[in-house]
């Protein structure tokens, strides 16, 4: 067990939300709110930690229809059947966590760690990993996943390692290039990890939740893991609640769940699936009768669940202002390589800044632009901005005429958090 | 139709425009002076305009993809 720190070093602050009960507790089953689970109390809630091989994990992940938590919703077992265990691959769980919306993976980093750390015992055994490393952002995750690593015998091997960096930085390839040294930016030419990740070696690089579903499938069984879940995917998930839902934090929930069940009733008010490369859904969109949290059928719909965020915006707060403040935030977050994303976002974040200040700004012309972006970068950070942009257009029209207008006479509360701001 | 098209890597792209004016009619320039390709596949007889125009690209962000 090592750690390497690439911040200085400050005290941390335990800043992690609520955890809600909201009908499922498996990989947070007996979370505290102010300490995490220690490895006794762990294995009295989890059970013995059962090891699977490799076939199994396969079969298993594809039976339970398991996708990766990270945002991208990539079948596990697609990823898994790409790894051979012949080759001794490295295994990188992704802690970065970069999603300013997003609490879910640090909560269950700080509460629930040896989750995390059953997770990637699981997939390391069942592969012979060479090596083990769980990368994060921030040292909250960092001390307690350390500290769950030293109470237990049995995960000496497994490096936590503390890296810097912006948004696009926690891209699983702009991960692998970040520990090996190399600026934490995504390559240009897409090779994917499982054929050359970390060290140029087979990688299997997943989402913390990922690794702690993989756990917990190993340990439960296909059958008792799939005895609750939705009609594509078994099991449940993590989400985190935000802006003015009737309650905020991280809820775990079972897949298929209506998303209305979680919100409660908005009214006219947008809703925000999936975070900042998300959608905004608005009064107009059948957000109870939907498909609820089933990340095919979202997607299926248009809509990319991403990192697990629901942000129901409350009617005080300026609509515009709040996604003229995140894209503001989301444009100085490119990395600056490809010249469509520099460019693109900082074009439509001015533009939203102008129209957010009442100043003159042609809604088609951003529109186009917008346009222009979706596609073209080294990795998804365009796409998912035009995404986010594009929809909270689509579904604030009286906002935008209001601001062409002047304004809509509601202040800017900063509901939706952006780093580096007191919100 | 030959299986192939233009692919770019934006990470290297800088915008010169080069490949704009040897291919117009398959690649135009956005706002800010960025290649955008046509996606339809190349025919037989662009393929060798298509090849020259990625040894051209002063910054080598082009390639010829399969499709």
């Amino acid at each position: 067990m090592t750690t390497t720190a690439h911040q200085p070093a400050s005290a941390p602050v335990d800043d992690t939300p609520p955890v809600l009960p909201l009908g499922a507790s498996r990989l947070l089953a007996g979370v505290r709110p102010d300490r995490p689970i220690s490895h006794a109390e762990h294995r009295r809630l989890a059970g013995p930690l059962v090891h699977r091989t490799h076939a199994w994990l396969v079969d298993a992940s594809h039976r339970a229809g398991l996708l990766g938590r990270g945002g991208a919703a990539f079948p596990v077992a697609t990823k898994l059947a790409a790894i051979a265990t012949a080759d001794r691959p490295e295994v990188v769980v992704n802690g970065t966590e970069s999603e300013p919306a997003s609490w879910k993976d640090r909560l269950l980093m700080r509460r629930a760690p040896h989750r995390v750390l059953d997770g990637a015992l699981v997939v390391a055994a069942a592969h012979q990993a060479r090596s083990v490393t769980i990368a994060v952002h921030d040292r909250g995750s960092a001390s307690a996943l350390l500290a769950a690593a030293r109470e237990r015998g049995d995960a000496a091997a497994i490096s936590v390692v503390l890296t810097g960096g912006g948004f696009v930085s926690g891209e699983a390839a702009a991960l692998i290039s970040g520990l090996e040294g190399r600026p934490a930016v995504p390559p240009g030419r897409r090779v994917l990890p499982t054929v050359q990740g970390l060290g140029r070696r087979p990688t299997f690089v997943s989402n913390v939740e990922t690794f702690a579903q993989l756990g917990l499938l190993a340990t439960l069984g296909l059958g008792e893991f799939a005895s609750v879940g939705g009609p594509t995917e078994a099991g449940t998930s993590l989400v985190t609640l935000l802006g003015d839902p009737p309650r905020r934090g991280v809820a775990e929930v079972v897949n298929g769940t209506p998303l209305s069940a979680l919100i409660g009733p908005v009214g006219a008010r947008p809703v925000l699936v999936g975070g900042y490369h998300g959608t905004w859904l608005g009064p107009a969109d059948p957000l109870g009768l939907g498909p609820g949290l089933d990340r095919a059928a979202l997607r299926a719909a248009g809509v990319h669940w991403g990192a697990g965020v629901l942000a129901v915006l409350p009617g005080d707060t300026c609509a515009l202002g709040e996604v003229a403040r995140v894209a503001a935030w989301l444009a100085s977050e490119s990395a600056g390589q490809c010249g469509p994303c520099t460019f693109g976002l900082a074009s439509v974040a001015h533009d939203l800044t102008a129209l957010h200040a009442g100043r003159p700004v042609d809604p088609a012309d951003l529109r186009r632009r917008l346009g222009l972006v979706d596609g073209r970068g080294a990795c998804a950070h365009p796409d998912g901005v035009v995404r986010f942009v594009a929809s909270a257009l689509a579904v604030m029209p009286d906002e935008v005429d209001a601001h062409l207008r002047g304004g809509c006479g509601r202040p800017l509360r900063g509901c939706l958090p952006v780093p580096g701001s007191a919100a | 139709m030959s299986p192939h098209r233009i692919a770019v890597d934006w990470s290297r792209c800088d915008g010169h425009g080069l490949c704009a004016r040897l291919l117009a009619e398959r690649i135009a320039l956005d706002d800010w002076g960025f290649p955008v390709v046509s996606p339809a596949p190349l025919t037989d007889d662009d393929l060798g305009r298509a090849r020259a125009v990625v040894r051209a690209c002063p910054q080598l962000a082009l390639r010829i993809e399969h499709t």
